[in-house]
């Protein structure tokens, strides 16, 4: 009886202060947390740092050290390779004809038929998937039966052979670049902007590069770095077609010199996250795109 | 600064004929509206002066020269845009600037003139916001200054108003007939607001269905409309069937009463006609004056007071006697003055005096199986306030 009356008069008093301390605990952990941000974002955001940055942490770990050592002179070795520079140079510059090429041909395209081939777009949408349902590997069978040695069009053994990777290039960016401008175009009234320019007297062409274009800035930036950052990562065409590109010459090293190879795999990462940021920065810049983070906000 | 000519222009879309057989000259200087509810062919017909529309038959002729088949940016007309069109990523100063710098203008003489044109609409406090920064109106303002920066021949304006508040508006079509008449620019209007086509234009072109309704200045449409699709369109008004008993004599009969209005009709006698009145012209008997001799009266209950500022509306339901018709089922509106409206409660009878004076008779076109949609020329039924 006594126990009974013992374990009700504890219970009696530890209750509230349980529940208290329970309020208490709720009240720190929101203000740990900031208002709105629930827990299982947390999780998710948790988790997901962890699966990108280890494999990071795991390679400079393995690139900056001899075996057993903690050492930079695996990166000065490859920063110094002969190889490094001439492959770097290489992909950068197909990288930027790629991209070039890609806004030059895709932004006019995507405003033509926003503009006028509305009954096209269906047709183009699919077109720029293809690559999505066609793997690289095929595609550099294909450039090679149709510009190979056998072939009437031997482009492949000419010094024109840089075309067929940019081309190649090119169509495995289109996924991206049409999207991104397309998405763009669709955001602004291109008939009615087009319509204002004409009657103002500006032809097809000043109308696109003076009004359309600064419209849809931030379009372009995006496919612009979609279609640099898939031209420099790219590995199949260049491979296959005998290029010694960045990530060609990166496999090669690998197999040879790991640490070297993973110390340059932590600066190609940088490379592209300094790409990523500065176009970001003149993205923020541009007139124009203050309408859409307005929108946004 | 520019005649122009549109010579029997026609436009179809599919089947659908959007424009049919449009003529009509404006003349130097002028300010014509297009007026018409949606769909009319009003936006299609300054789309195809614009060029942004090429017709399927007709011209466009400006000061003498065919223009049809001219692309826009050939055609020297300034447009203004129903969403305002701006250029997003250009200020106001650049936004005006735009058209000068096509046609390679001197800088300083361009600075100038965006300078001129900004202080004209009261803009030179924004000359260097971007659109998203500018109230609905100073955008309008920015995208009329650009419009007219490039001395157009002709300035075509599609609904410029309708995206700006009630207040704002009032003041800009002030403004734009001040400028239209400042800068002497032959212009169209084009709006589904009879406010404001009446308020500023030389002449107003009633468009229904693609064709010319009726073209006349904006006391002749509201005074004095041809057909009862205008009547009806343009304020309220109330038709009141009569057959016609002498045309020559101008004398029809209501109700097997008669009546005699102004002048000759130009009808045949026995044909059916619609005896047109505006509200504020029917007058209830017994106020002040007595119903004068020859002059038809109509009799009814009063079901709705609307309050309207300084006039009431009385809707009022014609009685059987008075109409002729059993049951009767016609609604007359009829404006009095809010100070005395106390006199009318609902419930109450009244009796109205046709002044055969403001009355025309026009030939009702629905019995001749002519396209009048009928809905469109009742008289607008005022809401029921639980009166």
């Amino acid at each position: 009886m006594s126990g009974t009356s013992i374990t009700g008069k504890a219970t009696e008093e530890t209750l509230p202060a349980v529940m208290a301390g329970a309020a208490v605990l709720k009240t720190r952990k929101r203000t740990n947390r900031g208002p709105g941000i629930p827990l299982w974002a947390i999780v998710v955001f948790g988790v997901s740092a962890v699966y990108f940055l280890l494999p990071l942490y795991a390679t400079a770990v393995f690139g900056f050290s001899t075996g057993k050592h903690f050492t930079l002179q695996p990166l000065w070795d490859g920063l110094s390779d002969s190889g490094f520079q001439t492959s770097l140079q290489l992909s950068l510059t197909y990288s930027v004809v790629t991209t070039v090429l890609a806004l030059a041909v895709v932004a006019p395209t995507a405003y033509l038929v926003e503009l006028r081939y509305q009954r096209l777009r269906s047709t183009v949408e699919f077109l720029t998937l293809l690559p999505f349902v066609i793997p690289p590997i095929i595609m550099v069978v294909g450039l090679e039966n149709v510009y190979g040695v056998d072939s009437p069009v031997n482009l492949i053994a000419s010094s024109w052979a840089p075309v067929l990777l940019i081309g190649g290039y090119f169509v495995l960016t289109l996924p991206f670049t049409f999207r991104a401008i397309d998405n763009a175009l669709r955001a602004v009234d291109v008939r009615t902007l087009s319509e204002a320019s004409a009657s103002l007297g500006a032809g097809p062409v000043r109308t696109f590069l003076r009004v359309i274009v600064p419209s849809i800035s931030v379009g372009l930036v995006s496919a612009a770095l979609l279609a640099f950052t898939t031209a420099m990562g790219e590995f199949t065409l260049a491979a296959l077609l005998g290029y010694p590109t960045f990530p060609v010459y990166l496999l090669n090293v690998n197999s040879f010199q790991p640490h070297m190879g993973e110390a340059l795999v932590l600066v190609s990462f940088l490379i592209t996250w300094a790409g990523v940021i500065a176009l970001a920065l003149v993205a923020r810049k541009t007139p124009g795109t203050q309408v859409v983070r307005g929108a946004l906000m | 600064m520019s005649r122009l000519e549109l010579i029997n222009v026609t436009k179809r879309f599919g089947d659908q004929v959007a424009v049919s057989d449009f003529s009509l000259t404006i003349e130097d200087g002028e300010l014509v509206s297009f007026l018409g509810p949606s769909g009319c062919g009003k936006t299609t017909t300054l789309r195809m002066t614009a060029g942004f529309e090429a017709p399927d038959s007709g011209m466009v002729i400006v000061d003498g020269k065919d223009v049809t088949d001219l692309p826009p940016n050939k055609r020297g007309m300034g447009m203004v845009f129903q969403g305002y069109a701006l250029f997003p990523n250009m200020t106001a100063n650049e936004n005006v600037e735009f058209g000068l710098a096509v046609r390679n203008a001197p800088v300083a003489e361009r600075r100038a003139r965006v300078a001129e044109l900004l202080e004209l609409f009261g803009l030179s406090h924004v000359g260097k916001s971007y659109p998203h920064q500018m109230s609905g109106g100073q955008q309008q303002r920015v995208a009329l200054a650009r419009a007219v920066a490039i001395q157009p021949g002709v300035l075509l304006l599609d609904e410029p108003l309708s995206a700006v508040d009630a207040k704002v508006r009032e003041e800009l079509r002030t403004e734009i007939r001040r400028m239209q008449v400042q800068l002497h620019i032959t212009t169209i209007l084009v709006t589904h607001d009879q406010s404001e086509a009446l308020s500023i234009s030389d002449r107003v072109v009633v468009m229904n269905r693609g064709a010319i309704e009726e073209v006349g200045t904006p006391t002749q449409i509201y005074s004095e409309p041809q057909s009862a699709f205008t009547a009806g369109f343009i304020g309220a008004m109330n038709e009141i069937p009569v057959r016609v008993v002498s045309g020559a004599a101008g004398l029809v009969q209501h109700g097997g009463r008669r009546v005699a209005v102004s002048g000759a009709l130009g009808l045949a006698d026995g044909q059916r006609g619609l005896l047109l009145i505006r509200p504020e012209q029917l007058e209830p008997v017994g106020s002040s004056n007595a119903a004068l001799n020859g002059d038809l009266t109509l009799t009814g209950r009063v079901e709705v007071q609307t309050f309207l500022g300084a006039t009431t509306r009385l809707l009022v339901r014609e009685s059987a006697a008075s109409s002729g018709d059993a049951p009767a089922t016609r609604l007359l509106a009829v404006d009095v003055p809010s100070a005395s409206a106390g006199r009318w409660p609902a419930g109450s009878q009244l009796e109205v005096r046709i002044p055969a004076s403001s009355s025309r008779v026009i030939a009702d076109r629905t019995t001749e199986g002519a396209v009048v949609d009928r809905s469109a020329v009742a008289v607008p039924i005022v809401p029921d306030l639980g009166v």
